[in-house]
Parts: structure tokens; C-alpha cells; sequence
């Protein structure tokens, strides 16, 4: 084990860091806390402290309750659909033949593109007439679902998930792989010598051991879906009528379009404590599987 | 039996060469829905507006046309030009600071006990989480104190802040397993506790360092909430914004978005593609240990 050190020489190399670290995250995150209880409207305009006014109001701002209910809704598909379709692709792609990095490389490349240009991407697939959505929709004889999927109310948030989730999916599904090489391969061979079927090894065997992947791809996609704003914004702008508003959406119209930045403020607050509760159940769930595998 | 014998029984039982073949025709028709936004970029991006009209998307380009990729970089009409420019200047500093002040708080962490000191370690871990929306206004109204409003400093600034969770995570990971002795050793030859961080730890980084240039520049090259935010004239904005400006411009121009996307890409595919190894270690961290 490390030796006792004098406080001195950690402190000067944590100094920087820390400072910067503070200044522009911590600081912020705190000041963002003061803000939701002011009035404070208008870039340069002053403001006063006005308690919890804010989140009384934002309780029963039914604007705020749409976008409640759409990032509920976002959350739930989030949780589960990439999540297995990623795990799915893990498992049938564990191998390392030469087809499978392949496959494996093609599913992840669109980890790499900016939720901004896959939100173009998929605003130009899903256009109404010359999109291949539609084109696809049409050609195998499905005429009447062939819609404007971003423009009609009904669709339009699950239009922009589903763009949302190609991306995310090859995330889950690297994440897989890697927490599928800690499962020992002689724990699978002894479970088939046992007689047991792919399913029960799955369910018995591999799933188990992949609970630390599984933690960290739940808490990742939680929180990415919380906050995700940018491909929802050029998709959608959180419309139509606000259909696909999500809380992050939300935020950024009161704060920087309706120029309520106390009020905005109080919005960032919500999203925090949501985020919060995920980092908090995250830590926890860590600390629980160390000391299962220690 | 040994697992190489076995495998080979088990490959020629035909249920199983079935239930393979099965699986790799879902697997194919999976990857073609996947990849086919990505194949219609690359065939809309080099086809004129004329082939388009005549043929439609999503055939390929009978002539490769560049007229797409010229008109959007041209500063006199898409102008990406100079947004690429602004990323560039944005990007590689904000992730040489943050891989810096990450990799001196990963050492101060990583190579002594202190009092607190995994507190002091969770504090910054979880900024990692933190969604940016909690800072947004507080950032905005900062950086117009400090006069950095509309400038690439105020972007640069904020990246190196937010990424130094995660730098930070990575070196203090990497750091803890240098085996202390190597330190002990040089101790005993004199050298001071800097001396060794500078000529006997840093050399020994380049892996790790490796792994968080690529993360970090892929995330601060892809982002766009940030200088959206903070800010407004051309002469600051990045590319993520250039391009978000020119779908509004040109609503109509396929072609033109198309290129101006495989533009935006280019950087961060060039990394998937040669670095796609520490790139994929940099995502995957934490997921077999927890």
C-alpha cells in the first residue's frame, strides 16, 4: 500500500484542476439552484429572490406537465430498447470471426456522428414523399402509413426517438461486449456440460456476470435521455404544438427563447433532481456489485 | 474433449449450422436497415441536383459531382469553410487542457492517500453526469461578465471544465496500477515528486492519453448545445452550428445537408476508423469492473 503523504504535494497537483472544475462546473450547478428562485427575466434586467414562486408555478404549468409526460415517455423507451437490441447484438456478435468485427464496427459507427447530424439525417429519411421511409412504407404496401412522421402529433416524439436510439444502441451494445469478455469462458463450457440449453446459460450463467455492464449501460441511457436537447431541437424543436417538448427542450425555449431565466432555472432544477436520483442509485448499485465480486 | 474439438462438433451439427445461418440472415437484414441512412448520405452527397431530380436518392451517383461539397464550403454561400476552421481552433485546445488538468488531478488521486480523498474523487466523477442544462444560464451570464460571450474562448473554456471528470477518472485509473516501486525507486535516486510525475509518469501515459484524445475530441467536435449557447456571430460559430444554419438555409437542398453532414463527420470518422480501438476502450470503462 501507498505510504502517508504530506498534504502538500497531492494539493499542488489537484490545485488547477480543481479550480477549473469549481469555477465552471461546480459554481454554476449551485448558481443555477439560486436562480430558480428568482424573477429574473431578460438578460440584463435585475431580479429578486422570490422563494419557491417558480416551482409553484411550474407545477401546474401545463406546458411543463406535456414535457413531463414526454420525457417520461422517452425515458421508458430508452430504457428498454436500446438497451436490448444492443444487448441482443452483443450476444450474436460476442465472437471474433472477421465477419463479426465487421458487423460489430458497422452497428457502432453511429457512436461517432453528432446527435446534430443525425437529427438532419433522419429529417431527410423520414420526409414525407421522397424520404425512404416512406419510399420502403410504400413499396412493400403500406400506402396508409406512409405519413409526415416528424409533422403529425402522434408520431412525432417517437419519430425522433427512434433516431435517437441508432445512435444509442451501438453505445449498449460495445458496452455489452466488453462486459461479456469478464464472463469466463469455462463457467459458459461447464454450464453446456451440464446440459444446459443457450437459454438457461443465458439466463443462469451470462446475464449474472453482466450485471456491472448492465448498470453502467441503464445509467448511461437514463441519463443521456434526460438531457438529450440537441437532436430533438433539429428534428423537431419540440413541436408540433409541443408534442415532442421534453423537459431539456423545455428549459432551453423558457430560458433562452422566452428569455425566463428564473423561471428556465426552476426547469434545470427539475432535471437536476431527476439526474440526481439516477447518479445516486448508480453509485449505489457500483458499490453493491464490488462488493459481490470482491 | 477439448473446447477446439468440441466447437468443431458442435459447427457441424445441422440444427445448429441453421439456427448460425438464421441468425446471420436477421443479423444481415438488421445491418442493412442500420446502414442505409449512411448509404444514402454518401450517394446523395455526390450526386447533382439534376441526377437527383432524374433518379431520385438513393441510387448511386452515375458521376461522381463534388458541386455539393464546393457549395457548402464556399464562404460566399454555406460558408463551412470557416466554421471547420472555428472547430478546429475550438476542439484540439479545449482537449489538450482537459486531458491536462485531468491528467494532473488523475495523479494527485491516483498516487496518494489523503484524507478524503475518495470523496474528493466521487465529487469530481459525478460531474461527469451532471447534465449540462443545470449550468447553461449561469455559464451564459459568466461568460458575458467576463467579456468571453461570443468568443471560441468561452467554448473552449467550459469543454476543458466539463471534461475533466472524466480525464480525470481515466488517469487516476491508469495511474493507480503504475506499480509504486517504479516511484520508490526513483525517489531513492533523488528525484523530486515532480521530477518523477514529468519524466518518469507522463511518458508512461501515451495509452491512456491516447484513449481520452479520442473521446475528447469526438464529444467536443460533435457537440453542439454548448456554443449554441454561447455563441452568435459567424466568426465563433462551429461547424454543428454552421451545419444546423445551412439546413435552414437550404430546406430543401439534400444534397447540399448531405455534404455538409459527411463534412461535419469526417474528423470523428477518421478517428472511428484508425483509433476505433481506444476509442471503444474509452467508452467501455467502468463496464467490466463496474
Amino acid at each position: 500500500m501507498q505510504r502517508r503523504h504530506k498534504w502538500i504535494i497531492p494539493a499542488s497537483f489537484l490545485f488547477f484542476p480543481l479550480l477549473v472544475y469549481c469555477a465552471f462546473v461546480i459554481f454554476p450547478t449551485a448558481n443555477s439552484l439560486y436562480y430558480s428562485f428568482t424573477d429574473w427575466a431578460g438578460y440584463g434586467a435585475e431580479f429578486n429572490f422570490i422563494g419557491l414562486a417558480n416551482f409553484d408555478k411550474i407545477f401546474t404549468d401545463r406546458l411543463f406537465g406535456n414535457a413531463i409526460k414526454n420525457t417520461l415517455i422517452w425515458f421508458a423507451l430508452a430504457i428498454f430498447v436500446p438497451t436490448l437490441i444492443g444487448l441482443g447484438l452483443a450476444l450474436a456478435l460476442q465472437g471474433k470471426s472477421k465477419i463479426n468485427t465487421v458487423y460489430k464496427s458497422l452497428f457502432y459507427l453511429p457512436i461517432c456522428l453528432s446527435p446534430v447530424i443525425i437529427g438532419i439525417i433522419w429529417v431527410w429519411l423520414y420526409s414525407p414523399k421522397l424520404g425512404i421511409v416512406n419510399i420502403f412504407l410504400r413499396a412493400i404496401g403500406l400506402e396508409h402509413l406512409a405519413i409526415a412522421w416528424l409533422a403529425r402529433p402522434n408520431t412525432a416524439l417517437i419519430s425522433v426517438f427512434v433516431a435517437w436510439a441508432w445512435q444509442q444502441t451501438g453505445l449498449n451494445m460495445v458496452i455489452f461486449l466488453a462486459g461479456l469478455t469478464s464472463v469466463p469462458t469455462p463457467l459458459v463450457e461447464a454450464a453446456k456440460v451440464d446440459g444446459a440449453n443457450y437459454w438457461q446459460t443465458l439466463r443462469r450463467v451470462i446475464i449474472p456476470m453482466l450485471r456491472p455492464a448492465l448498470v453502467v449501460v441503464l445509467a448511461l441511457t437514463a441519463i443521456n435521455a434526460l438531457k438529450s436537447f440537441e437532436i430533438i431541437w433539429v428534428m423537431t424543436k419540440g413541436g408540433p404544438f409541443n408534442n415532442s417538448d421534453t423537459l431539456a427542450v423545455f428549459m432551453y425555449t423558457e430560458s433562452f427563447r422566452k428569455l425566463k431565466l428564473g423561471y428556465g432555472s426552476s426547469a434545470a432544477v427539475v432535471l437536476f433532481v431527476m439526474t440526481l436520483v439516477i447518479i445516486v442509485l448508480y453509485f449505489r448499485q457500483i458499490s453493491a456489485a464490488e462488493e459481490l465480486y470482491d | 474433449m477439448t473446447s477446439a474439438k468440441r466447437k468443431r462438433a458442435t459447427a457441424l451439427n445441422p440444427t445448429r449450422l441453421a439456427g448460425t445461418a438464421l441468425l446471420y440472415f436477421v443479423l444481415t437484414i438488421m445491418l442493412i436497415l442500420f446502414m442505409a441512412p449512411v448509404y444514402g448520405v454518401i450517394v446523395t452527397a455526390f450526386k447533382t441536383a439534376t441526377e437527383v431530380a432524374l433518379q431520385g436518392y438513393w441510387t448511386p451517383p452515375a458521376t461522381i459531382s463534388i458541386d455539393n461539397f464546393a457549395r457548402v464550403m464556399d464562404p460566399e454561400q454555406g460558408n463551412l469553410s470557416l466554421y471547420l476552421g472555428n472547430s478546429v481552433l475550438l476542439t484540439i485546445p479545449a482537449s489538450l487542457l482537459s486531458i491536462a488538468l485531468g491528467t494532473l488531478a488523475g495523479y494527485g488521486l491516483g498516487k496518494y492517500r489523503f484524507k478524503l480523498d475518495g470523496l474528493l474523487f466521487i465529487f469530481i466523477v459525478a460531474g461527469m453526469f451532471l447534465p449540462p442544462q443545470i449550468a447553461l444560464i449561469p455559464v451564459f451570464r459568466l461568460m458575458n461578465a467576463f467579456g468571453l460571450y461570443d468568443t471560441l474562448w468561452a467554448v473552449i473554456i467550459i469543454h476543458t471544465a466539463f471534461g475533466i471528470p472524466i480525464c480525470t477518472l481515466v488517469m487516476r485509473n491508469f495511474f493507480q496500477v503504475v506499480p509504486n516501486a517504479l516511484r520508490e525507486a526513483a525517489l531513492i535516486d533523488g528525484a523530486n515528486e515532480y521530477g518523477i510525475f514529468f519524466r518518469i509518469m507522463l511518458p508512461l501515459t501515451l495509452p491512456a492519453l491516447a484513449v481520452l484524445a479520442t473521446l475528447q475530441f469526438t464529444w467536443i467536435w460533435n457537440d453542439f448545445l454548448w456554443p449554441f449557447i454561447l455563441t452568435q456571430k459567424a466568426d465563433s460559430r462551429t461547424i454543428m452550428l454552421g451545419i444546423v444554419n445551412l439546413t435552414g438555409q437550404y430546406t430543401v437542398d439534400w444534397g447540399g445537408q448531405a455534404a455538409a453532414s459527411l463534412i461535419g463527420s469526417l474528423p470523428t470518422l477518421f478517428i472511428f476508423i484508425f483509433f476505433q480501438r481506444y476509442f471503444i476502450k474509452g467508452l467501455t470503462l467502468g463496464a467490466v469492473k463496474g
